[in-house]
């Protein structure tokens, strides 16, 4: 097995989990293809400033229901060299745990205020900012209780930075139990906003949270 | 996924989490699954051979894996891929990008594209980055039967005999393929591990 990368786990009490993580170890990409694998994505974004606030549909439109927060951090390489014009895209629910995908059939209510997708590109530093409302958590797994804990999804895409991930809240009584957040062990730290206070900005409080791009061809080198 | 310890002081990456069912459509919006067409309405076209490769992505029950998020990345004709270090290559094709991004509703998928050239010892092939609730990401690299140069590919030969077969595009007619992805069980997609390797 000298040859062989990771075994992906089975995130326990979930069901898709089960019927598609890959049951062989993963494949160690020999040198002469590495760099192939680590895809470009042309930018041609055009994103709106108001798509990075995600508390209201629109500029001038009302506030949603619940908690705004700020979500803010640096986008990063394993070298800790920042990570540009990257786009970063986030979907989360509602404070009542509802997305407004048209696959959500849980039934909890809507927000007529909130649309709960949003996007935003990382600055010359890496950094970016967004806000939402602070996420409900929602019953994942009915016939077993199972809950999903509050979480902000995002992705991050721009060069050759690939990464989907998602940001915890610290204290949710529903993240010990997500599967997810088991597989990550010790590592979950990584992955929970770091809150802090920010008076008056006219939000409930903000989270840092910073987002490191494993491998080694998270960016290409810049030759000029 | 834990990481191996380490003396290193690199920085531990963000761990990757699973895609969830609700990753918004209109995300996609601005992607594109036809890569012969860089800008509507222009009447330059890249080079090379028009392809459509139709395809699919099962579970291990052989049903439809819904909802998937799938990225391909492929070089030009020319066997030149479109990355910052190549801006100024001669043989890099104005009119071709090689990255698509798709969200499958039900788990099939349609890529409009140029059949890629072999990248200097590579055989032709497309990576394919597969993202998807249940899972972290995955990724693999797909490649055309028939093709001579899969008998030297390094990803190919770096893998078992028996399991190159299942990364193979196959030819349905004249500039149409298929192919069918397996994330899990019997006849299981080869996937390839790119934070390790």
């Amino acid at each position: 097995m000298s040859n062989m990368g990771r075994q992906i786990e089975i995130g326990p009490t979930d069901n898709t989990s089960n019927e598609r993580t890959p049951r062989s170890r993963l494949h160690l990409i020999p040198e002469a293809a590495r760099a192939s694998f680590a895809p470009y994505a042309p930018y041609n974004y055009g994103i709106a400033p108001s798509e990075s606030d995600m508390t209201r549909i629109a500029a001038g439109r009302p506030r949603a229901q619940g908690d705004p927060i700020k979500v803010t951090g640096k986008l990063m390489d394993q070298f800790g060299r920042p990570i540009r014009n990257s786009l970063i895209e986030m979907w989360n629910a509602n404070k009542h745990g509802r997305y407004t995908h048209i696959e959500d059939h849980s039934g909890l209510p809507l927000d007529p205020n909130f649309l709960g997708i949003g996007r935003t590109l990382s600055d010359d530093e890496g950094n970016y900012e967004f806000w939402t409302i602070r996420p409900g958590e929602y019953l994942a797994r009915p016939d077993i209780g199972r809950y999903r804990p509050k979480h902000i999804h995002m992705s991050i895409r721009g060069g050759s930075s690939r990464m989907i991930t998602q940001m915890y809240f610290a204290g949710d009584p529903h993240n010990d139990t997500d599967p997810m957040r088991i597989l990550m062990g010790d590592n979950f730290d990584k992955n929970i906003g770091q809150e802090f206070a920010t008076p008056d900005e006219g939000f409930d409080c903000g989270y840092k949270f910073d987002i490191v791009i494993g491998g080694k061809n998270p960016t290409f080198f810049e030759t000029t | 996924m834990a990481q191996p310890e380490t003396k290193s002081n690199l920085l531990t990456a963000t761990n990757e989490d699973t895609l969830g069912p609700y990753y918004p459509i209109s995300l996609c919006d601005n992607d594109s699954m036809d890569l012969t067409v860089i800008r509507s309405g222009i009447i330059h076209k890249p080079v090379g051979e028009k392809i459509t490769i139709t395809g699919c992505v099962k579970d291990i029950n052989g049903q439809l894996a819904n909802g998937c998020l799938l990225e391909f990345w492929q070089a030009n004709a020319n066997g030149i891929y479109r990355t910052p270090d190549n801006e100024t290559h001669e043989l890099l094709d104005p009119w071709f990008n090689g990255y698509a991004r798709h969200r499958t509703k039900d788990g099939n998928f349609t890529l409009t594209t140029i059949k890629p050239g072999a990248c200097g010892e590579r055989a032709p092939n497309i990576t394919l980055t597969l993202f998807s609730d249940g899972i972290m990401r995955v990724v693999t690299q797909l490649f055309f039967e028939d093709e001579p140069s899969n008998e030297t590919d390094a990803l190919l030969l770096s893998i078992p005999e028996e399991l190159r077969e299942r990364l193979m595009i196959k030819k349905t007619g004249s500039g149409d393929y298929n192919i069918e992805i397996i994330m899990a069980g019997d006849n299981e997609t080869p996937f390839f591990d790119d934070l390790l390797s």
